[in-house]
């Protein structure tokens, strides 16, 4: 027997590191406990002597969390947390409104089910240890096998601010006090006389019930018209429940009937489904408390119940499937408990389709943001990559219209053909793949498996090879075109982004956005790395010297060079150096065939050319053109000059002088050219009449006479015209109008949202005080508070005032502004992860590396402090607890050695590490700087141990 | 010293010089031949190029050589230099050129990405790609330990053996496995050579003998010695001769392996054992073994270099110098009668041999004093007849 006055309840909350950790306790004793689900738990844990406990649980917000999922609110969370998935198949959403989402198959029972949202063992840990009566009557052996009682600052991993769920919900804040007190479930101190079993008169079918889950195996999901979330977060799955309600008590009292409600036969028969039929009538998947369930309108199951007979109406029919009427609904609610009730109303509200309008939610409008180009090999038609429309839009260049769109992967980012112009390739950044389109029909024949976020693509000029830039694994997979499987993968530099093959075909230069890892506080290095296309091998890795984002190239016709775009941070020098007009300059480099490289800046001194993203060269090879992202201009440069002027300076002006001069590119500057909304890639046609820039932030194409050296129109590319909010902030967050000379723009030091690898001096001291590695803002909006000394409590405190202060030094955004840019950052997808999708089996390693993450003893079996446990810093979903720590890594240049506690998501690719940046891996984060332990226990590890510790936080 | 050849010896003299040498030279006439000369001799190779310091290898402790088409990468104890055969020039990469730890001490090049992928001694592991040193050591990468005795790639995978156990790393997917004795087959974790051919990598475990790894299904199989640690065969061909282990070699289905006590063959079911006293080995210390095919390997061992030329017959060439007077000879031997005594001028740089690599027709040896290239021009595999008037003569 339980102890009474125990509370024993389910505390439900949100703690997913109490369930961590009791997994972690057993696997130390070498238990492995799985997760048996509510019902189990039910077995026990109901009825009036246990306080009801299961059904105040099914009336509880955290059963419905999971169905909660399907609402237009929670794909409006999703969008402004970065979740680019369905929040029902996101890990993150999941996280939280659900139980051991995270977990492999093998860790969960049979009889789980991901649906009932977050269950008992989301907050006692997994029940397989200690779901007993026997191991439950004894609080110490129970706790022993597993069994966790969470305290209330549990909840608060679930239940903390985030940013998403304000900006949707609207509600009040968390009150923990409140929340606690309506999620306690006391065991009654008398145990309540048992009410004698309800009676009826058995009612015969044909069929048998088969339960709720049966029919959710294919009404769920969007294919499913959500139809199984939408019946669990309604009244209809709670009817069982609230007859363990006072209130139910009280309306059975009123019409004389005595005891239990969820004993009463008259009670139940409107509040259960079926009853009254035998026990032989109900399958083992039945239960009955799951209340009104699809078969109390629709009829028992097990005749209809199979998608081949649901396909077909009539065996439908005759399996016994019921089309319900309004009649079937008076049955029982006609006159129920004297309450009024309006038929058509409630029919209405059963039967509305689930849309975003009706929720109250915005539709986000599905914009185009084309990012790249490329003309077919006759120069008929343009092809552009729009990146927000997973499209590919085809523009007739003469006519300038829009010919067609065909749908490809997610994020396409750049487009090729091959040398026949019969196939084109996309990279689809979001889904890392190729999309292979052929050229005449304007299908997609073929789907590639690439590495992870496909930047740029390109054939060679025999049409032997594709190479594909994977972005973020620093990679250049080769694939052979005729069979389209890779032979392999070269090693690039960080980020490759644009590649160009030279006039004569055997070479290819391939820009690297990211600087080489360098030391602490020493510049940029950023890579062009030259691949042989007869061998298909790296050749040569030319440098540029104190650079960085190398982003578009292209070569000259002569072959002796080629042209890419590029920035100089300053980002050893403050911040505050900005009002001198200096800190991060924009240009050109020259990358000689031989390797030499000149750098020259585009920037004037009193106007800027902020964020150059890509060039071509036009056919005769007299100028170079480059779009400036930042400020919608065009440079067009004057490639004869700008030569002249280099092949007649000193070694000396070339390698100090001119890169850092911004009154030279008066000299070789043509002119100006103003285009669209933040314009991207830059191509021009084969005759070299005309050039085209994508305009990524309006959905246009800026066309540009190269005769006349003017703009000359737009191509519409079909877009929305109106300016969500969301699409306001990514205007706003691509432009450097806000910048001091219109300098830089947020997308600078953010490339994508993301990171560019430097660690900057942002601090007012001007002294080099606390220098701070640059963060992702992917899936940032719910990781407050922000900057690495968590002195930032919203996205809009980081944004507003202090960015005006310490980055751009002009007049701050407006209200409208910084909410629009909030929205739009919160909006930033978070790509999937990459080393493990959700409810993916662990390998071994991760398998391991996940003992080692929730572990609570040493090697030696030393407890480990809970303040030393990974966990507790870093719990899930987002794996930041948002406070600050002293991980014994404050550096001489540190004012404060407590840091905001980074989230880990997709941790992978946001390298270097600590607050510093000082970490170029993960390893090193404890191998040499947590000398002392205080970064977490770790120096007892053995090397494997750590190697699969990091395999298992690749898959955060 | 390049350009230094032992002999002025072109291929088409090398046949009757051989003759000279075996019958009419320093060999008694009047001795009747028996009836094994009659499978014919090896190849010999009497032409060679020596390499130091003055030709521009920034050390003559030559540790690791590896032959990739036109160059030959040369790791020593004091950098890493690349000799054009095209230039007949060194290039030399010092630490303070970015090479990230002076003792390059194993190489092996991707044939795929041409990346050509060093070990480190003390240093752990580097790529170096088209100019560029990415290093891979224990504090910042998966790398099990920072003493790497051998390289070898698989596929997309880079094997490195260590003092404390193997590493694998997947290049493609960025991924480390370490393999010790909690995962593989390993009594001891002092891995010192490792190799991969045809399916299947092998290491060569210093107390523990040879494991190989099956790269299809992901097995090991273990080889010690039968006769436990023993330094003598008390049963001979049952097994490897012995489990501290410092090469290994997997060519035409045939694992070559080198230890301190021996040497011996495995053609997957019958072992072969090779002693000093019983063959060309030069010395039962050894340091290396390089096979060429099924029936021929070098090893390089403390006191020269043992070439079994052809399994078969049992056939070595036995290279040992003196370098002091930059002479040598070649000593052709069956099992333990020496055929043939060959004069062939200055040979190996040094008796002490660490490593070999092979180029074509040509070998490139490392030794304790500089690098030396064996010159052999239309060689034969195995043994052939070479001379007619074979009665004529009788070896030593």
């Amino acid at each position: 027997m339980l102890q009474r006055g125990i509370a024993w309840g389910l505390a439900a909350a949100g703690a997913l590191a109490a369930g961590t950790a009791a997994r972690a306790a057993m696997t130390a004793s070498g238990k492995e406990p799985i997760y048996l689900g509510v019902r189990a738990c039910a077995a026990c844990h109901r009825g009036p002597e246990m306080g009801h406990q299961f059904s105040l649980w099914r009336l509880s917000a955290h059963a419905r969390a999971y169905a909660a999922l399907a609402k237009p609110e929670a794909k409006r969370i999703a969008l402004l947390s970065g979740v680019p998935e369905e929040p029902q198949k996101s890990r993150l959403c999941l996280g939280c409104h659900a139980t051991a989402a995270d977990t492999e198959e093998w860790e969960r029972d049979d009889g789980f089910r991901i649906q009932d949202g977050l269950q008992c063992e989301a907050c006692h840990g997994p029940g397989s240890e200690y779901a007993t009566a026997k191991v439950m009557r004894d609080p110490k052996l129970a706790m022993a096998n597993g069994l966790r009682m969470p305290e209330k600052d549990d909840c608060m991993m679930c239940h903390r601010t985030k940013g998403s769920h304000e900006a949707t919900l609207k509600k009040k804040p968390f009150d923990l006090e409140k929340a606690w007190r309506m999620i306690a479930h006391p065991i009654p101190r008398k145990k309540k006389p048992g009410s004698e079993k309800a009676k009826s008169e058995p009612k015969s079918a044909k069929f048998q019930f088969v339960g709720v889950m049966a029919c959710a195996k294919c009404h769920q999901g969007p294919m499913g018209k959500y139809c199984f979330s939408r019946w669990r977060a309604g009244p209809h799955a709670q009817a069982y429940a609230v007859l363990a309600a006072p209130k139910a008590r009280e309306i059975a009292a009123q019409q004389g009937l005595a005891g239990d409600p969820q004993r009463i036969g008259k009670c139940l028969e409107c509040h259960t489904t079926g009853y009254g039929y035998p026990e032989s009538a109900f399958k083992k998947s039945f239960d009955r408390r799951e209340g009104v369930q699809c078969e109390a309108c629709h009829g028992p199951g097990s005749g209809y119940a199979y998608k081949a007979v649901m396909e077909d109406p009539l065996a439908a029919k005759e399996g016994g499937l019921r089309k319900p009427t309004e009649q079937t609904c008076l049955r029982c609610h006609e006159g129920a408990h004297g309450m009024a009730f309006d038929v058509k109303e409630a029919w209405r509200k059963l039967t509305a389709p689930l849309d975003a309008a009706s929720a109250g939610v915005e539709p986000e409008p599905k914009y185009k943001t084309p990012l790249n180009m490329c003309f077919t090999p006759d120069g008929r038609e343009l092809w552009v990559a729009c990146e927000a429309s997973r499209s590919v839009v085809i523009v007739d260049p003469r006519a300038r219209r829009k010919l067609a769109e065909i749908e490809v992967g997610g994020q396409p980012t750049d487009v090729c053909f091959d040398p026949a112009g019969k196939r084109a390739f996309v990279s689809n950044r979001l889904d890392d793949t190729v999309s292979v389109v052929d050229v005449a029909s304007r299908k997609v024949v073929a789907t590639i498996q690439v590495g992870d976020e496909p930047h740029g693509v390109l054939v060679d000029r025999q049409g032997k090879y594709l190479y594909v830039l994977d972005t973020s694994i620093d990679r250049i997979s080769v694939f052979d075109l005729k069979t389209l499987k890779e032979v392999k993968r070269l090693a690039a530099s960080r980020n490759p982004w644009s590649l160009a093959i030279s006039p004569d075909g055997k070479r290819i230069f391939v820009s690297n956005a990211l600087s080489r890892f360098v030391k602490f506080r020493t510049p940029a290095m950023s890579e062009i790395t030259v691949v042989d296309t007869e061998r298909a091998v790296v050749t040569d890795r030319f440098v540029a010297p104190a650079a960085n984002l190398l982003q578009g190239i292209a070569w000259h016709p002569s072959g002796r060079y080629a042209v890419f775009t590029l920035n100089r941070t300053k980002n050893l020098v403050p911040m505050t150096r900005l009002l001198q007009g200096w800190t991060i300059t924009n240009g050109i480099g020259i990358v000689w065939a031989d390797g030499r490289i000149d750098q020259v800046l585009l920037d004037w001194p009193n106007i800027c050319f902020p964020d150059p993203a890509d060039v071509t060269i036009t056919p005769d090879g007299k100028y170079a053109l480059v779009t400036s992202s930042g400020s919608d201009r065009v440079a067009v440069v004057d490639l004869n000059k700008l030569i002249e002027m280099l092949e007649k300076a000193t070694p000396y002006e070339r390698e100090r002088v001119f890169p850092n001069h911004l009154g030279l590119p008066t000299e070789f500057v043509k002119t100006f050219l103003p285009t669209g909304k933040s314009p991207q890639g830059i191509a021009c046609d084969p005759q070299g009449n005309f050039a085209f820039t994508a305009n990524s932030r309006d959905d246009t194409l800026t066309v540009i006479d190269l005769r006349k050296m003017k703009s000359a129109g737009t191509v519409d590319l079909g877009g929305p015209k109106e300016i969500s909010r969301i699409r306001y902030g990514e205007q706003l967050f691509h432009s450097a109008e806000i910048t001091f000379h219109r300098e830089f723009s947020c997308h600078t030091c953010h490339p994508d949202g993301h990171i560019d690898g430097m660690t900057y001096d942002i601090e007012p001291d001007g002294i080099g005080m606390s220098p701070v590695d640059n963060r992702t803002l992917r899936g940032i909006y719910d990781t407050a508070p922000f900057k690495w000394e968590g002195t930032n409590p919203t996205l809009s405190r980081q944004c507003g005032p202090r960015l005006a202060v310490f980055f751009t030094r002009i007049q701050p955004f407006t209200p409208t502004e910084l909410s629009a840019l909030d929205y739009y950052i919160a909006a930033i997808p978070r790509p999937p992860n990459r080393y493990r999708k959700l409810g993916a089996p662990l390998t071994p390693a991760q398998r391991r590396g996940k003992a080692m993450f929730e572990r609570i003893y040493t090697n030696d079996g030393r407890l480990i402090p809970k303040e030393k446990r990974c966990t507790t810093c870093h719990p899930p979903p987002l794996y930041t607890d948002g406070r600050r720590h002293d991980v014994g890594t404050k550096g001489r240049l540190d004012r404060e050695g407590r840091f905001d506690a980074p989230h880990l998501n997709n941790i992978y690719d946001s390298a270097p590490y600590l607050h510093d940046g000082r970490a170029p891996t993960l390893e090193e984060i404890w191998t040499i700087y947590n000398p002392y332990d205080q970064h977490g226990i770790t120096n007892d590890m053995t090397k494997d141990q750590l190697n699969d510790l990091i395999e298992y936080l690749k898959t955060l | 010293m390049r350009g230094r050849y032992s002999k002025p010896f072109g291929q088409a003299a090398l046949a009757a010089a051989l003759a000279a040498a075996v019958w009419g030279g320093e060999a008694p006439a009047s001795r009747p031949a028996r009836a094994k000369e009659a499978l014919g001799l090896p190849y010999v190779y009497t032409k060679w190029e020596h390499f130091t310091k003055k030709d521009g290898l920034p050390n003559e402790h030559i540790f690791a050589v590896k032959v990739d088409g036109p160059r030959v990468w040369v790791g020593t104890e004091d950098g890493l230099a690349c000799y054009d055969k095209r230039t007949g020039k060194f290039r030399v990469w010092k630490e303070k050129d970015g090479l990230p730890w002076r003792v390059v001490s194993a190489i092996d090049v991707d044939p795929k990405t041409g990346d050509v992928w060093l070990g480190m001694f003390g240093g752990g592991l580097a790529r170096f790609s088209a100019g560029r040193f990415d290093h891979y050591h224990q504090l910042n990468s998966g790398l099990v330990n920072d003493v790497v005795y051998g390289v070898a790639v698989e596929h997309d995978n880079v094997w490195a053996a260590t003092t404390a156990g193997a590493s694998r790393y997947d290049t493609v997917r960025d991924k480390w496995t370490i393999f010790t004795e909690k995962n593989a087959p390993m009594e001891e974790i002092w891995n010192y050579g490792v190799c991969y051919n045809d399916g299947l990598v092998y290491l060569g475990i210093w107390g523990s003998g040879v494991l190989e790894y099956n790269v299809a299904t992901g097995r090991w199989k273990d080889y010690v010695d039968p006769d436990g640690e023993m330094e003598i065969d008390l049963y001979r061909d049952d097994g490897i001769v012995h489990v501290i282990t410092t090469g290994v070699s997997y060519v035409d289905k045939i694992l070559w392996v080198t230890t301190y006590f021996g040497a011996c063959r495995y053609d997957g079911r019958h072992w072969r054992g090779y002693y000093q006293h019983e063959c060309g080995l030069p010395s039962d210390f050894n340091n290396f073994v390089k096979g060429r095919s099924a029936n021929e390997a070098w090893f390089c061992t403390d006191k020269g270099l043992g070439v079994l030329a052809d399994f078969p017959t049992d056939t070595w060439v036995k290279y040992v110098t003196d370098g002091d007077r930059h002479d040598g000879y070649a000593f052709v031997q069956r099992g333990t009668n020496v055929v043939a005594k060959v004069h062939t001028g200055f040979n190996l740089s040094h008796n002490y041999v660490l490593c070999v690599d092979f180029d074509g027709d040509d070998a490139w040896i490392g030794t304790s004093e500089g690098l030396c290239r064996a010159i052999g021009e239309g060689i034969t595999p195995g043994c052939v007849r070479r001379v007619k008037k074979r009665t004529q003569a009788a070896p030593e």
